[in-house]
């Protein structure tokens, strides 16, 4: 059958089925509609968690050594000079960036102007060194690199800690709102061997020093700074304690698929893996998943309806159209006419409903994002838009509703092709 | 133009028995002839047009049309054989009721091979019926006699040699089928094949020959004028 004439065929029919079509095409709507704002609502909070809340690389593994040393007693498990170079000589292994914690306790202390406002504070501070490669892309200012006693040290400071700030903690205490430029080149002292808390846990002097934000990293220490690994390593000599092993190794696989590999390797050496972000990041990318898939299976079941709604109605008008596909077929159609026809009928209707289903859904999520940037109240990684609609969930969405109603009119549609001619003809 | 031979139709029942309605009936129609069927009603008259149209395939016995042996025919070409080499007009009229004339006289041209020049010759078959002026009217706003006319026009889109018509002036009061059978009289004329079971004394007395269909056979009512096959020396 020519597509000319099924076109002109199935605009009669809908024509006349006019009602019955448009509540057909009105349930795959919803069903569709329904899908593809869920759909799209999990991909944008999932997106969200993976690349604001709980930013992983997946490539990146954090060795650390056991939380309790048994493997020190055997002669392992600790993670020296020697066992870094094990470690990076691993199959699969880019590279190996070390890390070192200052192991002495440290304050600040600040009492002046802060961005405009007149601040007075003092905290703990926890120092961890890195090597300057692993954060050179977030480095804004100079170089990453200890400068020696008496210079202030280059920090750099969370993203993380950066948004929690400004969406609860200054909000609360009306400081400003502060961006990573803005920080840096920020000093601020600090004073290492010293604590408010555990007061006597260090002995001998202190040491005064400043600090100078030099930019935001997602990969730096969520609660205090990040400096350079020479600068946690001449602390900790200055103060005599472990200046030798590492708390911390951070491993670049040369692929993510090589990262269980590794896992295992490191496991082997005594040592652990340090996953709880990446734990946390599935965990709620889980979370969401499940939420997302059951509100997903919900409006396929919309869809089901929607399908057995056509089935219902294609079925009526098929009956009541028995004359009439006698007659199409005494003047040349065929059986497979027939159903082509029925079909099409039922595919305008499901591409119609799937289209509308998919705007609407578009719509409402615009609607949603413009609502909540009104009037829901600034909370940490509040995104700009809480949905994600990548082309293959918009063309998923019509082509679901198309399937629908194809579904719905498999059944009517054989019907139709069977219909007896000489006997809807008689009389 | 037909060729029946030895045909055997058998309906089954709502209760499971069988009703022979044709029992081994033959018939032979040469082109360009008008032959009416009459017979008591229920006697299977259009179960007949139904097998000759190719509309109704469940039989035994060897049915031939316009050189088209119809036993064995696919789907595909059975509806290529009714687009093309019958028209059927029904009692009835079976037009459909939200296409306008000229479109109801078009729908064939929906299942074969349109030519290119489709509602030109749609529109002249309906001037051809004396419904030009009213080539855009819906069925409803047709009388009777009219909207048979469309139905015939119809029927002739295909430019079949063949018309099969049941009872076509049974829905019609006398003055108006008149008209249309004179209209199948011109067209008979024209050379077309006519086969066209009736009621209608004024539609047998038309015909050349008229066959009488009883206990499932065929059997001569009046041998035909010019040709008759089987007919009397
Ligand atoms: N589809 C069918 N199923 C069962 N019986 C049928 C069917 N069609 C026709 N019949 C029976 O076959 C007989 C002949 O019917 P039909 O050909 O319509 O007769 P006519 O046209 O001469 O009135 C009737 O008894 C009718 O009840
Ligand atoms: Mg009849």
């Amino acid at each position: 059958m020519r597509l000319d004439a099924l076109s002109r065929l199935v605009r009669l029919s809908l024509a006349r089925e006019r009602k019955g079509a448009f509540f057909s095409a009105f349930g795959v709507a919803m069903g569709v509609g329904a899908l593809v704002f869920f759909v799209g609502l999990g991909l944008g909070v999932g997106a969200v968690i993976r690349e604001k809340v709980f930013p992983t690389d997946a490539r990146l593994v954090d060795v650390v050594p056991p939380a309790v040393s048994l493997g020190s007693l055997l002669g392992g498990g600790t993670l020296d000079a020697p066992t870094v170079e094990r470690l990076r000589e691993l199959p699969g292994v880019e590279a190996a960036y070390r890390k070192m914690n200052v192991r002495v306790p440290a304050v600040t202390r600040y009492d002046g102007v802060f961005f405009g406002t007149r601040l007075r504070m003092g905290m703990e501070v926890l120092a961890l060194g890195v090597e300057p490669a692993l954060v050179q892309g977030d480095v804004q200012m100079g170089e990453f690199k200890d400068a020696g006693e008496g210079q202030p040290i280059p920090a750099l400071v969370s993203t993380r800690l950066l948004e929690l700030y400004n969406k609860t903690f200054a909000p609360a205490r009306k400081l400003p709102q502060l961006s990573a430029n803005m920080l840096v080149g920020f000093g601020f002292p600090v004073e290492f061997n010293r604590s408010y808390v555990a007061a006597a846990s260090a002995s001998g002097p202190t040491q005064s020093g400043q600090a100078q934000v030099v930019g935001a990293s997602d990969r730096a220490l969520l609660a205090g700074i990040t400096i350079p690994l020479d600068a946690a390593i001449r602390l900790n000599r200055a103060f005599g304690v472990d200046a030798e092993n590492y708390s911390g190794v951070t491993l670049v696989a040369t692929d993510p698929s090589q990262v269980p590999v590794i896992v295992d390797a490191v496991k082997g050496m005594g040592l652990e893996i340090d996953d709880q972000e990446r734990r946390m990041a599935e965990n709620s990318g889980a979370a969401v998943a499940l939420t997302t898939s059951a509100l997903a299976l919900l409006s396929l079941l919309i869809c089901i309806l929607a399908a057995v709604n056509i089935a219902h109605s294609l079925s009526a008008s098929v009956r009541a159209r028995a004359k009439e596909i006698g007659v199409m077929q005494a003047v040349g159609a065929s059986r497979a006419d027939i159903r082509a026809i029925v079909l099409a009928e039922a595919a305008v209707v499901g591409l119609a409903g799937g289209a509308a289903g998919t705007i609407a859904a578009l719509l409402l999520a615009l609607g949603v994002n413009r609502l909540a940037a009104g009037y829901l109240p600034n909370f940490p990684f509040k995104p700009d838009s809480f949905f994600s609609f990548p082309w293959p969930v918009v063309a998923g969405g019509v082509a679901l509703g198309l399937l629908a109603a194809l579904a719905g009119a498999y059944f009517p549609s054989r019907r139709a092709a069977a219909t007896d001619p000489a006997r809807t003809l008689a009389g | 133009m037909i060729q029946a031979r030895d045909v055997v139709k058998t309906y089954v029942d709502g209760d499971g028995t069988q009703v022979r309605v044709l029992d081994g009936m033959s018939l032979d129609v040469t082109e360009g002839e008008f032959v009416a069927v009459v017979g008591s009603s229920g006697s299977g008259k259009s179960t007949l047009l139904h097998l000759l149209g190719g509309l109704d395939v469940d039989y035994r016995g060897d049915i031939s049309v316009g050189g088209v042996k119809l036993r064995g025919l696919g789907d595909k070409a059975l509806a290529h054989f009714r687009n093309t080499h019958v028209g059927f007009v029904f009692q009835s009229f079976h037009l459909i009721p939200n296409l306008s004339a000229v479109e109801n006289v078009l729908l064939p041209s929906h299942f074969g091979v349109a030519p290119p020049d489709a509602r030109k010759r749609a529109e002249a078959l309906l001037e051809r019926v004396g419904l030009g002026a009213k080539k855009d009217r819906a069925p409803v706003r047709l009388s009777g006699g009219e909207r048979q006319r469309v139905a015939i026009a119809r029927a002739l889109f295909g430019k079949p040699r063949l018309l099969l018509c049941d009872e076509p002036t049974g829905n019609l009061d006398a003055a108006t089928g008149t008209g249309v059978i004179a209209l199948f009289q011109d067209l008979h004329r024209e050379g077309l094949t006519v086969l066209c079971v009736t009621h209608e004394e004024r539609m047998s007395a038309a015909a050349g020959r008229v066959l009488r269909l009883k206990d499932g056979q065929l059997v001569e009512e009046r041998a035909g004028l010019q040709v008759a096959t089987g007919g009397s020396p």
